[in-house]
């Protein structure tokens, strides 16, 4: 279940995506918005230097000895204009009709526009210039004066404003993201509530889940697995009352035919007793078999779902199947025994009865006389095991695995039995969660066939 | 020894009959619980023999009311469920002993007769078993007519097997018969009694050994 969900798709990772992608985006543009917004008073502060460098250098500008216009700014006060850390400033005086006057000669003009001073970007030696031109009138006449430098303080600054701004933005981002996913995981703690309340369920346990705390958004599925459970608890009630019921109707008949029988064949004569005797044995067999399959029946995990498990002695229990067939054992001449050590199991304990009974019966049917058969129980490793062992013909290693089917035989099986025995213990096993395991018995001889349960600890239920 | 049967299937409360007649006891027949509940009242019974699934009141139900009314006669329940809750309720109720249909008959008044000795020698003091009369008050045993000389933890060994005639009874259940605190014992003691208590019990009762579980008085015929 926990597998299929990485897989499939999650609410948590839905909410994640739903809320991250937009919040990333938002966060995004507000950085991208901020660079914009910085960038033009940047620009204007920084032209605002070379306007006031234009003015001055204007107001320098005389007229000479013929009347025409000259610079009379000192070459050391152009140095000064000219000195700025990172960037190179250019300048160029022109009279009114584009005589040059001043400056560096090569710089680019600015188209004139009507705003002046004007602004403008240009290539002026390999590098791109921000301009102004600042036109005015002097005691010379009009005159334009240029100013120029190159960007590299005003690409620093933006960029420094803008990867302080990114920083900024990636730490809310970051602490967004954060919250959110407290807060998903913190919305989904319900949700998992209910998810780890069904999944440590056993698959027994068909009680209601309780609704109380549920919140609203599944409670109706949660309504909807309780109805279900309650279908499966009554259709486990209505077969086992099926099953209880078949099993009065078909015993009590068969219980009056073979007692009747059993009295009758004790009473007749020659020929007829002999007859008598053999529908009594076809009666008994008649009984096992019909035994055999309900106990089949309600061995199925689908009539046990409301089965009551219980701590077991399995110590009383090898001593009452021991008890129970010592009479059997000594008609074949087996010597059947025990070897008990102390051991609990939570089981059913008619199921266990008839699965360890099913094999002492086949123990002792495929055991030849003077054979023993040994019924042990204890716990090794901390985990509970029950075991036959017989000295008998053996099952061949091929069958092993096939005797557990149903009806199946062994090929050397002795004796009319129903192959339904291995099966029965084989259906109980999983019910319990028993491992069943078969092979020979010590020496290479005769058969040990054990159900190892779960340590007890692991079968609550 | 007669016997009530509370069965509402004629063709086993008949056989049951036929059985217990042929056996030397006396029997009759009734089908529900209410005409078992008057017919114990009225008349003396030395044991019933109750199936469980009787029509309306059920034979655990008849049980439960026949024990909370005070009344002591063995019972011996039959059922066609195996399920082992029945028959833990059966006994938990009071019922004595138990059978799963189908049964052999000859079982069943094997049974039968078990728990008409067990209530007697209860009554009396008196317990017979195969050729065995053990007299619980003298703790003396006697064969047939002639006496036999038990030391006291032979008696209690013979004892405690024939009062769980039928049960394998462990050898640290015998060993915790027969000594008191003080005393310290090996189980290869008990085996040295119960050797010598088969030697003096000769042919009137088997004692058996059962491999790692214990011992198990059976009468020498079976």
């Amino acid at each position: 279940m926990r597998k299929t969900n990485e897989r499939g798709p999650s609410i948590r990772r839905r909410l994640f995506t739903l809320l991250l992608v937009p919040a990333a985006l938002v966060l995004a543009a507000g950085t991208l918005t901020d660079y914009l917004a910085s960038r033009s008073p940047l620009r204007d502060a920084y032209d605002q230097a070379l306007i006031d460098a234009a003015i001055a250098i204007a107001a320098y500008v005389e007229p000479d000895a013929r009347g025409n216009a000259t610079l009379t700014l000192s070459p050391h006060a152009i140095a000064l204009l000219r000195s700025d850390s990172s960037d190179s400033i250019y300048f160029q005086v022109s009279g009114a009709n584009g005589r040059y006057v001043a400056g560096d000669a090569g710089l680019p003009q600015l188209h004139q526009t009507v705003s002046n001073p004007a602004r403008g970007d240009a290539h002026y030696g390999g590098e791109r210039i921000r301009m102004v031109a600042y036109r005015a009138m002097t005691t010379a006449g009009p005159i334009i004066v240029t100013v120029a430098e190159t960007m590299h303080k005003r690409d620093n600054t933006l960029n420094r404003i803008l990867s302080s701004a990114l920083l900024v933005d990636a730490a809310q981002l970051s602490l967004v993201l954060l919250l959110i996913w407290l807060g998903v995981r913190l919305a989904m703690v319900p949700l998992h509530q209910v998810e780890k309340q069904i999944g440590s369920r056993s698959p027994r346990d068909l009680a209601a889940l309780p609704t109380a705390e549920v919140p609203v958004e599944i409670l109706s599925l949660v309504k909807t697995i309780n109805r279900l459970f309650n279908v499966l608890r009554d259709t486990g009630s209505a077969q086992r009352r099926f099953l209880e019921s078949a099993a009065h109707q078909l015993r009590t008949p068969l219980t009056g035919v073979q007692a009747q029988l059993e009295l009758l064949a004790a009473e007749a004569t020659e020929p007829n007793q002999e007859r008598l005797e053999r529908v009594l044995d076809a009666t008994r067999r008649l009984a096992h078999t019909t035994h055999q399959l309900l106990t089949l029946a309600r061995s199925d995990e689908a009539a046990n779902l409301n089965w009551d498990f219980t701590s077991l002695d399995l110590a009383q229990l090898v001593e009452s199947i021991v008890t129970q067939r010592l009479a059997t054992a000594d008609l074949a001449g087996i010597d059947l025994g025990a070897q008990i050590e102390p051991a609990r199991v939570r089981g059913v304990a008619w199921l266990l009865e008839e699965a360890l009974g099913n094999l002492v019966n086949n123990a002792i049917a495929h055991t030849p006389g003077g054979g023993s058969v040994t019924v042990q129980c204890g716990s090794e490793h901390g985990a509970a095991f029950l075991e036959v062992i017989d000295t008998g013909v053996g099952i061949p290693p091929a069958e092993r695995q096939h005797v557990q089917e149903r009806f199946f035989r062994a090929s050397n099986a002795r004796g009319n039995g129903t192959g339904l025995g291995l099966a029965i213990v084989n259906e109980v096993a999983q019910l319990h969660g028993a491992g069943l395991s078969i092979d020979a018995g010590p020496n290479e001889r005769g058969t040990a066939i054990r159900l190892t349960f779960p340590p007890e600890a692991g079968t609550s239920v | 020894m007669r016997v009530l049967i509370v069965e509402d299937d004629p063709l086993i409360a008949d056989a049951v009959r036929q059985a217990l007649l042929k056996s030397g006891f006396a029997a009759d027949i009734v089908t529900s619980a209410e005409a078992a509940a008057s017919a114990l009242q009225a008349e003396s019974f030395d044991l019933a023999v109750v199936d469980i699934g009787l029509p309306r009141e059920d034979g655990l139900h008849l049980v439960r009311r026949l024990r909370a009314g005070g009344k002591s006669t063995p019972i011996l329940m039959l059922t066609a469920r195996d399920g082992l809750s029945d028959r833990v309720n059966a006994l938990d109720l009071g019922a004595d002993d138990y059978m799963t249909k189908p049964f052999e008959v000859a079982e069943l008044v094997a049974r039968c007769r078990a728990l008409i000795r067990r209530a007697n020698s209860a009554a009396n003091n008196q317990l017979s078993f195969g050729g065995l009369q053990l007299d619980m008050t003298h703790h003396a045993l006697s064969i047939g007519s002639r006496p036999v000389e038990l030391t006291q933890r032979e008696w209690s060994i013979l004892e405690c097997l024939v009062l769980n005639a039928g049960r394998i009874v462990s050898k640290d259940r015998l060993m915790s018969s027969v000594t008191d605190w003080t005393e310290e014992l090996t189980p290869n003691a008990i085996e040295v009694y119960v050797s010598r208590l088969r030697g003096k019990l000769g042919d009137a009762a088997r004692i058996r050994a059962v491999r790692g579980m214990g011992y198990r008085i059976d009468e020498k015929n079976k």
